[in-house]
């Protein structure tokens, strides 16, 4: 896959006159491990806007920085195409709808559309007696897209579309359908002011024109969606209505100053650009879902392609392979066993018992959870069993610990954490004064609880206090976390304490429901704590949840 | 009186920004020159003369408190439309500033769109300038010279909308309009002189005229046969 990356097409056939029209170069051998370029792939507008954009640096496409995907042989545009975008410069401009964007790049295929040598072959469109000059097929467009760009015939097609959707090219005989066909069907290129442009959305008060024009040309015989759609327009901008009659009427006198040739063709365009910008609805909306926006950071300054940028982009090819992976299903085994572990405890997906406070409005639930309360919940004193981090970040399960350590005379391991965790998260003004004081307490040699580290890290340690920082004792923290998660946790969970804990445990009964709906309590938010005084506390103490259960408790 | 002025005024600013959306259209396409771009400053001067008249006039009224309260409803529902016509032709000024950057005339490498459009715009200039015709008296390169001037003029009218805004407080969502919806229409039948008026009666004409060869022809055969008939009456 590595050497389909580096390998190059050759230079498009740009410089090929009317003529000699050679068919499109077949893809070369090299490519014949990757599958065939010809079959159908969601060509996204990235592949557009790279075969779009002959040379110059095209944005990473989605998914895999190196196409995984096969690509279609696009033209001068290939190499870069398929290769990741690491070592570009960024000059930090968002060129939105500058030349670097989808639209400038659509805009840019257009202009090249024009010249009159190697542009589009023009015809006339032919109408009852007018003869309108600048028309071409369906089938002159996607043949001219196969040979400036040599792609196949499914991406011409697909980029045609593109063109005739975003409304750069419009339809004459079907106006209503944005479709190119590969046929004869007539299309006609948009006037540059009717492009779509972010920087020049359509307004409501032009659209709102248009249909007051289209009402006056058709004597009110508007669709059905144009009929809300000035119907609502009149409500809401209803204050300058008397100046979109007038405009709409100006418009139209003005108009009648042209040929006539001039007149359908402004009407058509005006049509399209409306069809574009206001689509009936079930039709689909470019303008939402517009080009993919991935960040316009393509600079205008092309990167010099010499030995250092393909040293860096082989570096970082290097440095993804290598890169440690790990298998989704044993990413969605661990997700779907911690899924399985927690639910019970979650108190959206499993209920919470007694109630759940916000419904009614009875907060023994928090009470009962509260970090200091003297019996703790079965579930809570299950949780601890989940793992050493579990025990450690609930309050009550680190005293228990405490306790227990404190039995097996091992209780300064806990401490020396504990004062660690002070260290990394306290205040920056007491650093030294809390390392001073952890080195007096926890290493010094004949200290009063001196815990057991290795003499490596002790070392370490004893160097960095020094200098004190925030993350000095990082190393010896770790090892005495490791030490207190291999040893003392497992056996604090084989212990009498814990097991005693377990039974104790009180596991509270749901409040009962009252069976006469009108004999439930009203739910009604609580009045701001700061009207209430200050004393009348909810009862903290959980000692008879029965109590709780029965009468909920008065806020 | 103030009111037909300020309404005269308002109409023919309307007029000319209408023509000069129709001029920026055609920036770009086949039908884009440099009488074009000549034509393009003309309207655009003669717009901001306007703009200031009506400015000017406008702001006199809806200052002065002997206005009484219906009429100063009225000259608020003008003041709205004309700060609407104003933002419409500040953002055709600036689209016409973008285009004509984007498609300079004189350089051969650059091609213009090929959009079907054949005639050209004098017709549509001579109507905003109110003139018979129109008189090109510009350089060649008025499409690159007149981008600069353009730049200071769309300043310009920025910098009076800005104190426009400023100066007269008129809330807009407080002016009602006077017309309901489908009112173009019934005007158009009535008034007769308005373009639906004008595009059917040149349909017409032109139905007619093939009308009119259908019935020469037609009378023309039946008098042929009228003759060959006496004439064959006469000689038997």
């Amino acid at each position: 896959m590595l050497l389909g990356l580096l390998q190059c097409r050759p230079v498009g056939s740009s410089g090929h006159s009317r003529e000699a029209q050679p068919p499109p170069p077949p893809p070369p051998a090299g490519h014949s491990g990757l599958p065939h370029p010809g079959k159908s792939l969601p060509l996204t507008a990235a592949a557009a806007a790279a075969v779009a954009n002959p040379g110059g640096p095209v944005g990473r496409r989605k998914g895999h920085p190196w196409g995984a995907e096969p690509s279609a042989p696009a033209a001068s545009g290939g190499c870069e195409f398929r290769r990741p975008v690491v070592g570009r410069a960024w000059d930090g401009s968002f060129d939105r709808d500058g030349i670097g964007s989808a639209a400038g790049r659509m805009e840019r295929v257009v202009l090249s559309m024009q010249d009159p040598d190697i542009g589009i072959k023009m015809r006339n469109q032919r109408l009852l007696i007018t003869v309108i000059p600048h028309a071409m097929t369906g089938n002159d467009i996607v043949e001219w897209l196969i040979q400036k760009f040599a792609i196949s015939e499914e991406e011409s097609l697909h980029l045609g579309n593109l063109l005739v959707k975003h409304g750069y090219i419009y339809p004459l005989k079907d106006p209503r359908s944005l479709v190119l066909r590969a046929d004869d069907s007539p299309y006609r290129f948009q006037t540059p002011y009717f492009w779509t442009s972010s920087k020049w959305p359509a307004t409501e008060l032009d659209y709102a024109i248009y249909l007051a024009k289209k009402n006056i040309r058709k004597q009110g015989d508007l669709i059905d969606h144009e009929k809300d759609n000035y119907n609502l327009l009149h409500k809401r901008i209803n204050h300058t209505w008397d100046f979109v009659v007038m405009q709409a009427r100006e418009q139209l006198r003005a108009a009648k100053q042209r040929r006539k040739g001039d007149r359908i063709v402004i009407d058509c365009q005006e049509q399209a650009y409306w069809l574009v910008n206001r689509p009936p609805p079930g039709a689909l909306n470019v303008l939402e879902r517009g080009p993919e926006r991935r960040n316009c950071c393509v600079s205008r300054v092309q990167l010099p392609e010499n030995a250092d940028y393909y040293k860096r982009e082989i570096e970082c090819c290097r440095k993804g392979v290598g890169r440690a992976r790990v298998k989704s299903s044993v990413c969605l085994e661990g997700y779907v066993k911690f899924s399985e572990q927690y639910m019970p405890h979650d108190p959206i997906m499993s209920g919470c018992l007694p109630s759940n406070p916000w419904i009614t409005d009875d907060t023994s639930y928090w009470a009962m959870n509260a970090p200091t309360v003297t019996v703790p919940t079965k579930l809570r004193v299950e949780r601890w069993a989940f793992g050493f981090g579990e025990l450690l970040a609930d309050a009550l399960g680190r005293r228990q610990l405490l306790e227990f350590l404190k039995k097996e005379f091992s209780a300064e391991n806990l401490s020396f954490w504990e004062a660690c965790e002070e260290l990394r998260y306290g205040e920056q003004a007491r650093i030294p004064h809390i390392v001073d004081s952890i080195y007096q307490q926890f290493l010094a040699p004949g200290a009063t609880r001196w815990v057991n580290i290795d003499s490596k890290t002790m070392e370490k340690t004893l160097e960095g206090i020094k200098m004190p920082h925030r993350y000095v004792m990082d190393d010896a923290q770790m090892h005495i976390y490791m030490l207190m998660k291999k040893d003392s946790y497992p056996r604090f969970l084989k212990s009498e304490l814990y097991h005693s804990l377990l039974a104790e445990a009180v596991v509270p009964p749901e409040t009962k429901k009252r069976v006469f709906p009108f004999m439930r309590k009203q739910r009604h938010s609580s009045p701001s704590p700061a009207l209430l005084p200050p004393a009348g506390e909810p009862e903290a103490k959980a000692e008879d949840p029965t109590k709780a259960s029965g009468a909920p408790a008065e806020p | 009186m103030v009111k037909e002025e300020c309404k005269a005024l308002l109409d023919a600013l309307s007029r000319v920004t209408a023509c000069y959306r129709h001029m920026v259209l055609t920036i770009g396409g086949t039908s884009d020159s440099q009488n074009l771009r000549e034509e393009l400053k003309k309207t655009r001067q003669k717009a901001q003369e306007l703009a200031v008249a009506n400015r000017n006039k406008l702001t006199a009224v809806l200052k002065d408190k002997a206005v009484s309260k219906e009429d100063k409803a009225e000259f608020e529902r003008l003041w709205v439309i004309f700060s609407t016509c104003m933002e419409i032709l500040e953002i055709d000024m600036r689209r016409a500033l973008e285009l004509g950057q984007e498609f300079p005339l004189n350089v051969p490498k650059k091609h213009l769109i090929q959009t079907g459009m054949s005639g050209g715009t004098s017709g549509v200039a001579a109507r905003a300038m109110s003139v018979q015709n129109m008189k090109y008296e510009a350089d060649n390169n008025i499409d690159v010279v007149d981008l600069k001037d353009l730049e200071n003029e769309i300043n310009q009218v920025g910098e009076m909308m800005y104190e426009m805004e400023m100066k007269v407080n008129v809330p807009q969502w407080t002016v009602e309009a006077k017309q309901d919806p489908g009112a173009e229409l019934k005007s158009t039948i009535s008034v007769g002189a308005s373009s639906i008026g004008m595009i059917s009666v040149e349909n017409k004409s032109f139905c007619d005229i093939s009308k009119v060869l259908a019935g020469i022809i037609f009378s023309a055969v039946l008098i042929i046969a009228i003759v060959l008939a006496v004439c064959v009456v006469k000689l038997s």
